[in-house]
């Protein structure tokens, strides 16, 4: 296994100011190898969720640096960064936020249309295969909101997954399902670790699921410990 | 699949609020329908009345006015500003209001290449009488043959027959309101009473409509011999000369011309009318605030449908950022979304604006009162379509543009975090 970074930070801080001044990150220095899959786990207002949404380019309000496949995040527009999100980031969140009049093959394409780097045609093949791995191939043609939770959870893999990106967030990914489809979800960033390489950042506070990972990040009062 | 995801995400939303998005295209629809149908009204009552005025009116009339105020013979002698006359109870001169060789300055302008036709006319007041009743109205005096040149009086014959007033010594033909206040018919004798006491017997040789209301009730044409024994003058004696150009358009210009050229007043028929066009203007501005008000209150709606689309579809929005969908794109998703209710309701709008004057206009009116007319006119040029439709969609540009920019600065993590 390879040990090149996909992302390195350097002092990252982050501070709210509204409604009182409270610092939610404090130099954090971390590292995020190829093909790594790592929890971030912490107790609630530990700053996990904050730190991962400044890692994924989603909050730029930060001082410090992050690193994101060799690039310097915080010299980038909003725009560069929007490109950046698109071809080298998937996201799966806590909900699966699928757009709920359109079918699943539509949401997953969804990514690869802004990215318009393949055909149409392409496109639709490559979602076919993602959603074979994921087990939905049967369920393509039907509408987001037809499906069951667990099923939804796939299908934001698939949109996830779609473009190949460098590094997937995941969001309490497993935070709104029941533990059969929890270990289903685990089952799957599982193997796209084990046959694809893939990164994989998650936050949890399901301590059993980190458990699992390759590494666990301990986040407390912002800081890493 | 659409290739462009944009464009379907901008129906989805449209078609997930039906009866919203109905709503805010049929507030388009109607305000262009309206538009259509107002501005075509407006401006076709005005082009007849533009039309019946030019022919009526002529494009420039050459004629002498009384010198009023004029200075008093103390004044010209004494013209020392130091000096202080008075006189009192000064009378206008007793000047005729002739055109002196109104006959050669006639036969000066039918040479003119740019004149199409040329009538002398002598006019007064008179009063009518058939038995008891007695109207007073006035009489011109014209050489028909000329007159219907200028005016098409032939057209406007309801009853008789224009020639007559050449042909039989003492023919008369009367407005037709006038006809009616009379009681007269054609081939009546009425008789005809100057201010100078001079009375005349006449027959009626034609009735004439010109549909300018107040004209056909007062007016009648008669011979302008008749017209100068009426008024006791010589042979000579014409008051106005009425010109058509080939280029009615050249009115004004060629009056002042002619002004120089022959030292009488001249006024062209866009001065003689001023007052009515500037009826016309502020006719135009009423209309035209009416139909903007209208869509700007259907840019409310409009407004009104994407800021509810926006707060349902905040989910939406924060997942296409996060997949790496820019500022703009979700931009363009809100602007789509108000362009296609623009485009659709202004298309009805088109629509429904042209059936409204369709109907209107097959319906027999019968209107009398500054005009008269039997059907409403519409002008239905392609301008006004265009115009509406165009105007119609920078009002939904607009009224999306807000909502769209919204849309564009949500914040996707603090949707996402809040979920």
């Amino acid at each position: 296994m390879s040990t090149t970074s996909i992302i390195k930070t350097k002092d990252l801080n982050k501070s709210f100011h509204d409604p009182v001044e409270f610092q939610a990150l404090k130099n954090i220095n971390v590292q995020i190898n190829q093909g790594e899959f790592v929890s971030i786990v912490g107790s609630s207002g530990s700053g996990k969720s904050t730190l991962l949404y400044v890692l994924s380019t989603l909050d730029t309000d930060y001082t410090g640096h992050i690193y994101f496949d060799g690039d310097d995040l915080s010299l980038k527009t909003k725009n560069e960064l929007a490109e950046i999100r698109n071809e080298k980031i998937g996201f799966v969140f806590q909900f699966h936020y699928l757009l709920p009049e359109f079918t699943v093959l539509e949401n997953v394409c969804l990514p690869a249309n802004k990215l318009a780097k393949f055909s149409e045609e392409e496109i639709k093949e490559r979602a076919y295969k993602k959603l074979d791995l994921l087990g939905l191939r049967d369920q393509a043609l039907k509408k987001a909101n037809k499906l069951s939770g667990g099923q939804q959870q796939r299908v934001a893999i698939a949109r996830a997954l779609i473009n190949d990106p460098k590094i997937i967030f995941g969001d309490e990914p497993t935070g709104n399902l029941d533990s059969k489809n929890s270990q289903n979800v685990f089952e799957i960033f599982k193997e796209l670790k084990e046959q694809f390489n893939q990164s994989i950042v998650v936050v949890t506070h399901d301590m059993n699921f980190a458990n699992k990972t390759d590494r666990i990040i301990t986040l407390s009062d912002g800081e890493v410990v | 699949m659409n290739k462009n995801p944009l464009f379907k995400i901008a129906l989805t939303h449209l078609f997930s609020k039906k009866r919203q998005t109905i709503v805010a295209m049929l507030g388009v629809t109607f305000g262009i329908a309206i538009f259509i149908f107002q501005a075509g009204l407006m401006s076709g009552f005005q082009d007849f009345f533009i039309q019946e005025t030019v022919n009526t009116t002529a494009n420039i009339r050459i004629y002498n006015e009384a010198e009023k105020n004029r200075a008093s013979i103390l004044d010209k002698m004494n013209p020392d500003p130091h000096h202080w006359n008075a006189v009192q109870n000064q009378k206008p001169k007793d000047e005729k209001t002739k055109i002196k060789n109104g006959y050669q300055i006639i036969s000066v302008l039918e040479k003119d290449p740019r004149v199409a036709g040329v009538s002398p006319f002598l006019g007064s007041q008179a009063i009518f009488k058939v038995g008891i009743s007695q109207i007073a109205g006035r009489v011109s005096g014209v050489d028909i043959i000329k007159e219907n040149i200028l005016f098409d009086v032939a057209k406007n014959m309801r009853q008789g027959d224009i020639t007559k007033l050449e042909t039989i010594p003492n023919g008369i033909i009367l407005g037709d309101g006038l006809a009616d206040l009379l009681g007269a018919k054609l081939n009546d004798n009425i008789s005809v009473v100057s201010p100078l006491g001079v009375n005349l017997d006449m027959k009626i040789v034609g009735i004439n409509h010109s549909g300018l209301t107040d004209v056909d009730k007062s007016r009648a044409y008669i011979n302008i011999r008749n017209a100068q024994k009426l008024l006791q003058v010589d042979g000579e004696y014409v008051t106005d000369i009425n010109i058509k150009l080939k280029d009615f358009e050249r009115s004004e210009e060629l009056a002042k011309l002619y002004h120089t050229k022959f030292g009488f007043r001249t006024i062209d028929w866009k001065e003689a009318n001023a007052s009515v066009f500037s009826v016309f203007k502020i006719q135009n501005m009423v209309t035209y605030l009416i139909i903007v008000s209208i869509l700007v209150v259907s840019g409310f709606g409009i407004f009104n449908i994407l800021m509810m689309i926006i707060y349902e579809k905040m989910p939406d929005i924060a997942i296409l950022k996060a997949i790496g969908y820019k500022d703009r794109d979700i931009k363009i998703i809100f602007l789509t979304e108000s362009l296609v209710i623009g485009i659709c309701g202004g298309l009805l709008g088109l629509l429904v604006g042209f059936l409204m004057q369709k109907i209107v206009g097959g319906i027999r009116m019968d209107i009398k009162g500054f005009v008269s007319m039997e059907y409403l006119h519409f002008n239905s040029t392609p301008a006004f379509y265009l115009f509406a439709f165009v105007f119609g969609l920078i009002t939904t540009a607009v009224a999306g543009y807000l909502p769209a920019r919204k849309a564009a600065k949500v914040d996707a993590i603090d949707i996402i975090r809040s979920k």
